[in-house]
């Protein structure tokens, strides 16, 4: 736990961009108002202009963020698998405010452990303890800082001396998240809107609904469709010269009568020349920090499920993709991710940021 | 004291007076004798109570006559009219103070029934007493009970919340505890949660365990001071204290029914704690509206904003309240609680703050879209119950508010297009009603599209349901352009508002495509139902506000109905969407006629288009033509039909058989009035009617059967004096 850097960290101010109203007579102005600096009450529905999924982005660079970020902290970040989750955006959160936020999740989590027994707060509290740290490095341009939040206990029967250990880990995160969004919301909001966990389904629960009363937000879990599995699929294939891919691995699911699992391994090296051909012929395929357009990466597809309809006489079209895996990292459509590699990890935050994004109810 | 007795006595006489006056000789002779007796006992009564007030300590009871004969005298006034705040004094002093022993106390206590109020410093000075420890326990509850039972008598509080410390102490004596908590539950404020009381508790706790009156005056003190303690109350837990079984209930009841004075609510003190009406484990609890909580801020000791004393609004407790303290409000935690009582939505009303009410939209527009949008297995369909509660305590808010929330909005236009029409349809269609006007451009994708499909594959019910819910939209559009069209014109003057990009014709144009619209859905829905009279009602309820845009919301605009809706209207059997076709012609023309006068006092005024007046007057026509002049497939445009055809229809005098004789909705009222009239004629000849004298009376006779929309419409459009011909000229010329 590193404290000086937690109070180093600061909640990003974004007072000069956004702009107040002088006043607001009616709910709905005022409610209009809310919808990212729509100018008019009545005129621009938000709802209107609704957020969509990057058709084209960057090839991943492969960023040594080892250099940036705490090495245990990056260390749990790559051996864990996380369940997803989007939150809306945070209300009064402040980075400077972790250590108190720590006191009183840990009493929450007592509290509720124990329903009907009131609990003090600033006591000590052995039996749960929460703690809350800045993960510095990761964030992009007007990203907030990500947060880590840990709990540690103690083994039911075990030893005083016995030292607590992390049953708990949780994060939430925005990595380069849509700066049109992120600006459109009013001072005292922080958006982080995804939230990774690992750990006792419980305990998580806790987590969220202490988030929920204290910060005022909500959580959904957060499915993976399909289109952003492929995006999963293309980003970590194109990859591969960098860092082995070791295999891509896919696994779908076809809608008979009993159900049918195919899991789809492909080599890495079919996989890379497959990818390579589909790549539009002007790019310059040395250069991997080129655009990738969702055309390509849905040629890459089709290009797949063809080489397995001629094989097997079985069209994937018609059954649904589940999940997608390479020793980079993986993804279900249920929202466990793993990222293996940290050198990727923030170009498949951001994807995964902005999937969290399209998910906000505004 | 004597002074107050004095004044009852003097009520008494005053009363009896008055019986005196009112009755008659003997009677008022047996009143007087009551009166008499009656003041003997009080002069008896004020001697027991000097009594009480002067006895010595170390008086014995035991055989103590006077002693006992003053008490019975006081039990005697207490059980039946209560004792004066003076008398409750007396009697409490004398009895904590044992100046008799423990023997009379209880009896003493068990007898003190306020009949007004409680002065407080003697349950100050009683306090004093219990902390002197003479008293034996039981007696000690049994004071702390009485206490609680007449809390709301007490006059004020503020000396007894002066010595919370000294009865908080009493929360060790183990008895004595849940009744101390009791009271303490009732006088804690902000300024008396403190560490080492919270401490304490917590130390009682874990000694007695979860005890109820313990947790809910931790849970009180949680409300106060969030940052101090957290506790999670089990849904198992009864709220409130236990309502104790106590010797004074039934009597102050009757003491106070006896002297009229309202039954006070205090005996029944409960937590407003939160109630779970299901106890049935929910995976999704999204739609739980969450319990108000205050802030927890520790920041407050630090910032300099905080010394403006904020009021959490779960501290408030009743409207006089929130207007004392609107000024310095603290929201609560999670916004949504404010949808959970009237209280708050009151203050919501009033809130300016955006990021409060983008917060409440947040959780609002996730709710939303997890029951509905993203539930994906019918979600919605298993926990309809709750589902239905949530949309109706929403809709609730909204109506209040008089104002859609802008998530609810959003939503809507998402689900519109996977609705089936029929879930939760009701509270759908009250969401569709409060949306805000959204722009021409817009509506038509957003509502209007996936509303049609629904429309012409629903069935009648759903189809008037829409119907009612457009008509509701409209009535809001137009009340908030009669509100806010004052205050926009205001703004634009003050300053560069960026809010008033909705210009008026934009407004103007919004409402033309939701008139044409629903003329549509009417025009085709009346077809497919075969004029159904259900559906028909709806739509003139609709034309019923559309005809009076210009007058009653002051809008500029005039949309007639299409003939699909005015002919099915007309021709109607029943009579009294005739009644309310004529009535909505004749707002037609009001409206038309000082729209027109409007014109010409001031360039300003909206231009009345040709084909408007043009529709108007043949509507005006055709409508004459039948009823009044008998003249029916006469001239103009619209319905016509060759002469031929007519003819071979086999109907005589066809021309006549839509005047208000022989029009089928009311040629039952012809009957009547015919054999009214002619009671001895055998063969009916509703022709005679057409004679200028009966047809006059007629016309009466119809108007007196309340068909008013007619008489309004014969008033404005067809002057009776005039012959039929000249009336009609004249209405083309409108």
């Amino acid at each position: 736990m590193d404290r000086a850097t937690t109070s180093a960290a600061s909640t990003p101010h974004r007072s000069a961009l956004v702009k107040r109203r002088s006043k607001s007579k009616s709910h709905r102005q005022s409610y209009r108002s809310c919808s990212g600096g729509a100018a008019s009450r009545i005129g621009l529905t938000p709802a209107l202009t609704a957020r969509r999924l990057n058709t084209s982005r960057k090839a991943p660079k492969s960023l040594n963020i080892t250099e940036r970020v705490n090495a245990e902290h990056l260390a749990l970040l790559v051996k864990t698998k996380w369940k997803l989750c989007y939150a809306t955006p945070l209300y009064q959160f402040r980075h400077t405010m972790l250590k108190s936020y720590a006191r009183q999740l840990s009493a929450f989590i007592v509290a509720e452990k124990q329903r009907g027994l009131a609990v003090e707060v600033e006591g000590a509290q052995n039996h749960f303890r929460a703690s809350f740290s800045v993960l510095q490095g990761l964030a992009e341009a007007d990203d907030p800082e990500t947060i880590l939040i840990q709990i540690h206990s103690k083994p039911l029967f075990s030893s005083s001396e016995e030292p607590q250990r992390c049953v708990w880990s949780g994060w939430l995160s925005c990595i380069n998240g849509n700066l049109d969004y992120l600006h459109s919301l009013p001072q005292g909001f922080t958006c982080l809107p995804l939230f990774g966990s690992s750990g006792t389904e419980v305990l998580t629960t806790l987590v969220k609904s202490w988030c929920q009363k204290t910060f005022d937000c909500s959580f959904g879990p957060l499915e993976i469709n399909y289109t952003s599995l492929q995006w999963f699929m293309a980003l970590l294939t194109n990859c591969h010269t960098e860092s082995n891919i070791q295999h891509l691995k896919m696994i779908w699911s076809i809608p008979v009568e009993p159900p049918l699992q195919v899991a789809f391994t492909v080599s890495p090296q079919d996989a890379w020349e497959l990818w390579s051909s589909v790549r539009t012929a002007t790019r310059d395929l040395a250069d991997p920090g080129g655009c990738i357009d969702f055309e390509e990466v849905e040629r890459f597809t089709q290009g797949l499920k063809s080489h397995f309809y001629r094989h097997f006489r079985l069209d994937l079209s018609a059954g649904s993709l589940k999940e997608v895996s390479t020793a980079l990292g993986g993804a279900s459509i249920n929202g466990r991710v793993k990222i293996s590699n940290s050198r990727y990890m923030i170009t498949t935050l951001a994807l995964l940021t902005e999937c969290a994004l399209l998910k906000m109810p505004i | 004291m004597a002074e107050a007795f004095s004044l009852i006595h003097s009520d008494r006489s005053c009363l009896g007076e008055q019986s005196v006056s009112s009755q008659s000789g003997n009677r008022s002779v047996r009143v007087a004798e009551k009166e008499r007796r009656k003041n003997e006992a009080e002069d008896s009564f004020v001697l027991a109570l000097k009594y009480f007030t002067d006895v010595e300590a170390g008086t014995p009871v035991t055989g103590n006559d006077d002693f006992e004969n003053h008490l019975v005298q006081v039990e005697k006034v207490a059980y039946s009219r209560g004792l004066a705040p003076e008398a409750i004094a007396t009697m409490l002093e004398f009895a904590m103070s044992s100046r008799m022993g423990n023997g009379p106390c209880v009896r003493v206590l068990k007898c003190l029934l306020p009949a007004s109020v409680v002065p407080q410093d003697c349950v100050v000075r009683a306090v004093a007493w219990l902390c002197v420890g003479k008293i034996p326990v039981n007696t000690k509850v049994l004071f702390v009970k009485w206490v609680l039972t007449v809390f709301d008598m007490i006059e004020a509080k503020d000396q007894l919340r002066a010595v919370y410390g000294f009865i908080f102490s009493f929360v060790t004596e183990e008895t004595l505890c849940p009744f101390i908590c009791h009271l303490l539950y009732l006088l804690t404020r902000k300024e008396s949660v403190r560490v080492f009381r919270v401490r304490k508790l917590l130390e009682l706790q874990s000694k007695l365990g979860r005890q109820p009156f313990l947790l809910h005056l931790l849970s009180l003190y949680k409300v106060f001071c969030p940052e101090l303690v957290t506790l999670s109350v089990p849904s198992r837990m009864r709220s409130g204290f236990k309502n104790h079984v106590n010797p004074w209930k039934s009597a102050l009841i009757g003491v106070q029914k006896r002297n009229g004075l309202q039954v006070a609510s205090g005996i029944s003190l409960t937590v407003a704690s939160k109630e779970k009406t299901n106890s049935r484990k929910r995976k999704l609890c999204h739609l739980e509206l969450p319990a108000m909580n205050s802030v927890v801020n520790n920041e407050a000791k630090t910032e300099q904003s905080y010394s403006l004393k904020v009021v959490p609004l779960v501290q408030i407790n009743s409207f006089a309240q929130l207007l004392e303290n609107m000024h310095r409000i603290e929201l609560p935690a999670q916004m949504g609680s404010l949808l959970s009582s009237s209280l708050a939505l009151q203050y919501l009303d009033c809130v300016q703050d955006e990021s409060a009410l983008l917060r409440l939209n947040f959780w609002l527009g996730h709710a939303f879209q997890e029951e509905f949008l993203f539930s994906g297995d019918g979600g919605a369909c298993q926990n309809s119950e709750e589902t239905l509660q949530f949309l109706n305590r929403l809709l609730c808010a909204q109506n209040f508010l008089q104002e859609g929330f802008y998530s609810s909005e959003t939503f809507l236009y998402k689900f519109l297009t996977l609705w089936d029409g029929s879930l939760f349809r009701p509270q759908i269609l009250g969401l569709l009603s409060n949306i805000p006007v959204i722009p021409s451009s817009q509506i038509e994708r957003l509502v209007f599209e996936p509303l049609k499909q629904l429309y012409f594959t629903s069935s009648l019910f759903f189809k008037c349901g829409l119907l009612e819910c457009m008509t509701n939209m409209l009535l809001r559009w137009l009340t908030w352009h009669s509100v806010y069209a004052l205050e926009d014109d205001l703004d634009i003057s003050l300053n560069s508002h960026t809010s008033i990009n909705m210009t008026l014709s934009g407004f103007k144009d919004s409402v033309m495509e939701l008139i044409h619209f629903v003329g549509h859905l009417a025009c085709v829905g009346l077809r497919l139902e075969g004029c159904h009279s259900l559906l028909l009602s709806f739509t003139l309820d609709f034309y019923e506000t559309v005809c009076d845009t210009f007058l009653k919301y002051g809008l500029p605009l005039l949309v007639m109905p299409p003939p699909g809706v005015f002919y099915p209207a007309f021709l109607a059997t029943e009579t009294v969407s005739v009644d309310r076709l004529a009535f909505i012609m004749h707002r037609y023309k009001i409206n038309l006629a000082s729209a027109k006068s409007q014109e010409k006092l001031t360039e300003q005024a909206f231009h009345i288009s040709r084909q408007t007046i043009s529709e108007f007057n043949h509507y005006v026509v055709v409508m004459v033509n039948c009823l009044w002049n008998s003249k029916m497939f006469h001239t103009g445009p619209g319905v016509q039909l060759r002469e031929e055809l007519l003819v071979k229809s086999n109907v005589p005098q066809y021309w006549k058989r839509f005047d208000l004789i022989h029009h089928h909705a009311f040629m039952s009222y012809a009957f009547d009035f015919h054999n009214q009239c002619w009671p001895g004629r055998k063969e009916v000849d509703l022709s005679v009617i057409k004679h200028s004298k009966p047809w006059g009376w007629y016309v009466e006779y119809l108007f007196t059967m309340g068909f008013d929309g007619l008489k309004q419409f014969v008033q404005t459009l067809i002057s009776p004096q005039l012959p039929a011909g000249i009336t009609q000229n004249q209405n083309q010329q409108t």
